[in-house]
């Protein structure tokens, strides 16, 4: 991200301040103009796969978006892959940096709880950005090996925010090793289900169905179901 | 091959031929990924003519798309026999799973045509992909205790859960140990319609 604490701006908003800059002779340092170019191909590659599909989004398409001639791309990126691969890296680790700060603020609050917080953080996201949870979840695992390793990657760090604290089944056994993996698998795959059904645009409605599942295969439904919509 | 076995009938060469085909490039895509994967490798392996791979798909992709169709068919049909021939609503959940576990642990290279390679190698076979999770989801939907009032897409969680945790396992190169996660998936997909430890025992026909 760009300097002067930027690292919480959305995509739109980055393109939207990219657009103020002056042009000609502003006076930022080439560094700071280089930088903000490969910010804005990388924002220009998530609006454009978004827009029209892993296939149709060529280097052409997000020079134009980004406002960033096609040599200039060369300059950053060596291909439309580095580029993606740029732009998955950034995604994720701003859906991390998310909901970290969310389980953050639910610090001393009990498992569940801190589930919903986590889980809103990330569904608040993905609402006010459907690019951003397209790549994610839908385009990355298209891509090949290489996204495909950081997709996995992802889905491991908030399997590990899930398993810390996680309580014991309702009859005390303990609850399969495999859960907390399944449900982050399960929750990610259902999302982007919903978004190739061309529902994208309202993640967001789906928080309470995507913690009911979370919350069931620990604490079972009716319980999930009370924590649920007791908001 | 007529020399060989100059009593078969031609039929059944050909689709023996395809079926080769067909299993060349799960081992090959397997091993070494969709891309990596030329003609050339798959009429070695599959010990036929160029010609004859042309004779019968249109080229690599066809080769592919078929194979995974082909394999992801076989799977479906298993599972549903499997639930089709059980009694009791856990029960028919516990015999599918089992029916597809043991079905990837008997064909490590289709499962992971299927289950892995097929999501990334090409739009159409992605497609193929979805399709194959959306039939286990209706059927999840179908088979599923009923009674529990619970979020409308609890079976694609559920099934996106399940298949996560078997790609994982496939892409490890441990997709013949995969019914070991038999008893682990089973109360994970149950649960949520039993309640969580209340999911009946083992349930595995040993």
């Amino acid at each position: 991200m760009g300097p002067g604490g930027e690292s919480d701006s959305t995509v739109a908003d980055f393109i939207a301040r990219m657009d103020r800059l002056p042009r000609g002779r502003h006076g930022l340092s080439p560094e700071y103009v280089a930088r903000n170019q490969r910010e804005r191909l990388i924002a220009g590659l998530i609006e454009a796969l978004y827009d029209v599909g892993y296939q149709k989004t060529t280097v052409s398409l997000i020079g134009q978006q980004a406002a960033v001639s096609k040599s200039d791309f060369y300059k950053h990126f060596e291909s439309k892959d580095d580029c993606f691969i740029a732009a998955y890296e950034m995604a994720v680790e701003r859906i991390r940096e998310h909901v970290d700060l969310a389980c953050g603020e639910a610090e001393g609050h009990d498992w569940a709880q801190r589930v919903r917080h986590g889980l809103a953080a990330l569904l608040d996201l993905f609402d006010a950005e459907p690019a951003l949870a397209s790549i994610v979840l839908v385009e990355g695992l298209r891509a090949g090996r290489g996204v495909y390793d950081r997709y996995q990657a992802a889905l491991e760090s908030f399997v590990a925010y899930l398993r810390e604290g996680a309580p014991l089944s309702p009859t005390g056994a303990e609850v399969p090793e495999a859960t907390a993996e399944a449900v982050v698998g399960g929750v990610a795959s259902m999302l982007g289900r919903r978004i190739l059904a061309g529902e994208g645009e309202h993640l967001g409605q789906l928080f309470p169905e995507s913690l009911e599942f979370a919350l069931a295969a620990y604490l079972g439904a009716e319980e999930a179901r009370r924590i649920t919509s007791a908001g | 091959m007529t020399s060989m076995r100059p009593e078969l009938p031609r039929e059944f060469v050909a689709g023996h031929k395809r079926r080769r085909m067909m299993d060349a490039i799960a081992e090959l895509t397997a091993e070494q990924g969709y891309e990596a994967t030329k003609i050339a490798d798959i009429v070695r392996r599959a010990a036929v003519a160029r010609k004859t791979l042309y004779d019968n798909f249109d080229g690599k992709e066809d080769l592919f798309l078929s194979a995974i169709d082909t394999s992801l068919r076989e799977m479906r049909v298993i599972v549903e026999e499997a639930c089709e021939r059980t009694q009791g609503e856990e029960e028919k959940v516990s015999a599918g799973l089992e029916a597809l576990l043991d079905y990837i642990a008997g064909h490590p290279a289709e499962s992971k045509m299927c289950l892995v390679e097929a999501i990334s190698a090409t739009p159409s076979s992605a497609r193929l992909y979805d399709v194959g999770v959306r039939h286990f989801v209706e059927l999840l939907r179908a088979s599923a205790p009923s009674g529990a009032d619970l979020p409308k897409t609890i079976e694609e969680s559920l099934v996106g859960g399940v298949a996560w945790i078997i790609q994982q396992q496939v892409r490890r190169g441990e997709a013949e140990s995969v019914l070991e996660l038999h008893d682990e998936l089973r109360q994970f997909v149950l649960s949520p319609y039993l309640g969580v430890g209340r999911v009946g025992g083992a349930g595995r026909r040993k």
